[in-house]
């Protein structure tokens, strides 16, 4: 499995070798063959990332293409990658601190704050983070807002790129698999807070990271992400809008829905993610899963490692936007 | 086991005839009984066949003079058939599997009792567990009649159970079936020549490859574990790979149209009306565990989610006449040729 994805072969071919191909197609046609059988024959000529390219088409086209029991297919991750790099590299300028907390093998749980209130990008970040900076790059899996599993398109895309929708019986299995697992346990709360309350750690749910953890043997890495709160700033909330469509808040930034789809652009904040150091909870054993008091101070105690990380990580980056 | 007595309710479905054939071919049973209202479209040879309807209380007089020690209920039906509407399904399904347990009530020689469910009892939802496990049925709203079947009477199974302790009660929940040859409505929808699915949905399915589903029913009857067991293939796999697979050209279209379209479609063509959740089931689709099936029957899948689907691609692909115009062979000639 190549980490790294493999742009080559995503390039689109040039003009040169795509007039080229049809004009042997036509000599090839001049001479009496049928349409395919020229086509085949101007095709050997074609260089060989349009022909590596066509390959993968065809494989995908006749279902030749891996998917794991959870829907993440490694390939589409992998096509859709230069957009998100993009985003990382260009648009928010990410920058990443102590990567290498992140184990490089065997089962994890990452724990972050959630912000970013219209599409929260801090899972696709942290998982570039990962795959850009770690010594040894590997796809991490997440847990997504259960919503997002009941629309159209969103749930094909989440699935394919990796996501689960969030239950502990999912994130169990996973760890079990030994995957990187990321959750962001203020859930809702976190995307849908109000501008002014940023960085500011909602309720960690019912502590059920913490429970899957302890369960799995599985350290907790926790993960600080400053800048996503700046990209969509929420300032109200259309309630009505939110009822009717069933969804868990409807956000009214400066630009959305002001601007129609223009307001969708992300704002270009300046992002800092720091990986804390590993919590390791292998001492308490499988059986403390059904201790409340623990699971209670356990979540507490990574709630507080974050926010402090994240005032940390505030003062690092300085200027929100420059 | 030795000097079993095994009778099969149902036993006219290609399940339950099935089922006859393989025991027949056992000696160490020595009665084996089919219960339904019609004879089996295949030849047995040694099953004693009792024309009854399940619905009836005349079972609770005919079951106890077989001395049966093990029931097999394959008698739920998933779908419509010609001759049985889906008025008829509710009555075939909760009220037949009431009458049975009455019958078993009054059968002392009763120690196994084996019911051919479905895992229809864990719904059909977006936001699911990716796998359910046998403990998790119910915990979503069930939104379909044949759901809400399928729950009742595994309630009355349950009920059944607890009272008589003495009888290992099995319930067998199925994902639905696919494989050459069969004839459903799920395999129906995908030999339709252009295949409709749900626009914006990718759902992982798990069918399960007749064989597989024979073979499960076959080992559940011999060593039979207590309370529900997932039959399904290990793995998943999404309906836009299946077709792909199957070298399907489909077309999406919205999903609030896609049920009443299906249906139209469907009539013309043949392919009749989907059963009971499939709509939703194309939709959100459904996973399931089958550690259970695998550690306490001891059955092991011979074909996974993906392998269950190349064997019925490669039977129906064969049936083809034409050359092949599929976009995935056309250019992988392209890029193959002159290497």
């Amino acid at each position: 499995m190549s980490a790294q994805p493999e742009t080559e072969s995503m390039r689109p071919p040039s003009a040169e070798s795509v007039a080229d191909f049809l004009r042997r197609m036509r000599v090839g046609i001049e001479d009496g063959l049928d349409p395919l059988t020229a086509a085949q024959r101007a095709a050997t000529e074609l260089p060989r990332t349009v022909r590596r390219a066509l390959d993968r088409l065809s494989r995908r086209l006749q279902g030749e293409y891996y998917e794991d029991e959870w829907g993440f297919d490694e390939e589409f991750a992998e096509a859709v990658y230069p957009l998100f790099e993009f985003l990382y590299d260009v648009w928010w300028r990410v920058e990443v601190d102590d990567v290498r907390n992140v184990p490089s093998h065997g089962r994890a749980l990452l724990v972050s704050n959630h912000a970013g209130s219209l599409f929260p990008f801090d899972a696709s970040m942290i998982l570039g983070a990962i795959m850009k900076e770690h010594p040894l790059p590997r796809w991490a899996r997440f847990l997504v807002l259960d919503w997002a599993f009941v629309l159209p398109f969103i749930s094909t895309f989440m699935k394919r790129v990796g996501g689960v929708p969030a239950s502990t019986h999912n994130a169990a299995r996973l760890l079990d698999q030994n995957e990187l697992v990321m959750v962001f346990p203020e859930g809702a709360k976190g995307t849908g807070k109000q501008f002014s309350d940023r960085y500011r750690l909602q309720r960690f749910g019912r502590g059920g990271f913490v429970e899957v953890a302890l369960r799995t043997g599985a350290p907790i890495v926790p993960v600080a992400v400053v800048g996503s709160e700046e990209i969509y700033p929420k300032l109200a909330d259309a309630r009505p809008l939110a009822r009717l469509i069933g969804a868990p808040f409807a956000p009214v930034t400066p630009t959305f829905p002001w601007l129609g789809p223009l307001g969708l652009i992300p704002l270009p904040s300046k992002w800092r993610i720091a990986f804390c150091d590993p919590i390791d909870l292998s001492e308490h054993g499988p059986d403390a899963a059904a201790d409340r008091r623990l699971l209670f101070d356990i979540s507490e105690q990574v709630r507080e490692t974050i926010q402090a990380r994240l005032y940390e990580s505030l003062v690092k980056r300085g200027s929100a936007f420059m | 086991m030795s000097g079993r007595r095994v009778v099969i309710t149902g036993v006219a479905s290609q399940w339950g005839a099935e089922l006859a054939r393989r025991l027949e071919r056992d000696p160490s049973i020595e009665y084996l009984a089919g219960i339904d209202d019609a004879p089996p479209a295949v030849e047995l040879e040694r099953t004693d066949f009792i024309e009854a309807d399940i619905r009836s209380p005349l079972l609770s007089r005919l079951l106890p003079g077989t001395g049966a020690e093990t029931i097999v209920h394959c008698g739920i039906r998933w779908f419509p058939e010609p001759g049985k509407p889906s008025r008829v399904l509710h009555d075939v399904n909760v009220i037949g599997t009431l009458q049975l347990l009455a019958a078993c009530e009054r059968t002392e020689t009763l120690r196994s009792l084996v019911v051919r469910g479905s895992a229809a009892i864990y719904g059909c939802e977006g936001p699911a567990p990716c796998f359910f496990t046998e403990e998790m049925a119910r915990r979503l709203p069930l939104r379909t009649r044949f759901q809400r079947d399928a729950s009742e009477l595994e309630a009355y199974i349950d009920n059944f159970a607890r009272r008589h302790a003495e009888i290992v009660c099995c319930i067998l929940r199925y994902q639905p079936e696919i494989g050459p040859g069969l004839d459903s409505p799920l395999v129906r929808y995908l030999s339709l020549p252009v295949v409709p699915t749900q626009l914006g949905f990718d759902p992982r399915l798990q069918l399960v490859h007749v064989e597989d589903a024979a073979g499960a029913l076959e080992a559940a009857t011999r060593n039979p574990a207590r309370g529900p067991v997932n039959v399904a293939p290990s793995g998943a796999i999404s309906l836009s790979r299946i077709l792909r697979l199957a070298r399907r050209p489909f077309v999406p279209i919205p999903h609030p149209v896609f049920g009443p379209a299906l249906e139209r479609l469907g009539r013309r063509l043949g392919a009749g009306p989907l059963y009971g959740d499939g709509v939703r089931l194309l939709r959100y689709g459904r996973g399931v565990d089958n550690g259970r099936l695998r550690s306490d029957i001891g059955y092991e899948p011979r074909f996974d989610a993906v392998g269950a689907v190349r064997d019925f691609a490669s039977a129906t692909g064969s049936r083809r006449i034409g050359p092949s115009l599929h976009p995935g062979d056309l250019a992988g000639r392209l890029a193959g040729f002159g290497r």
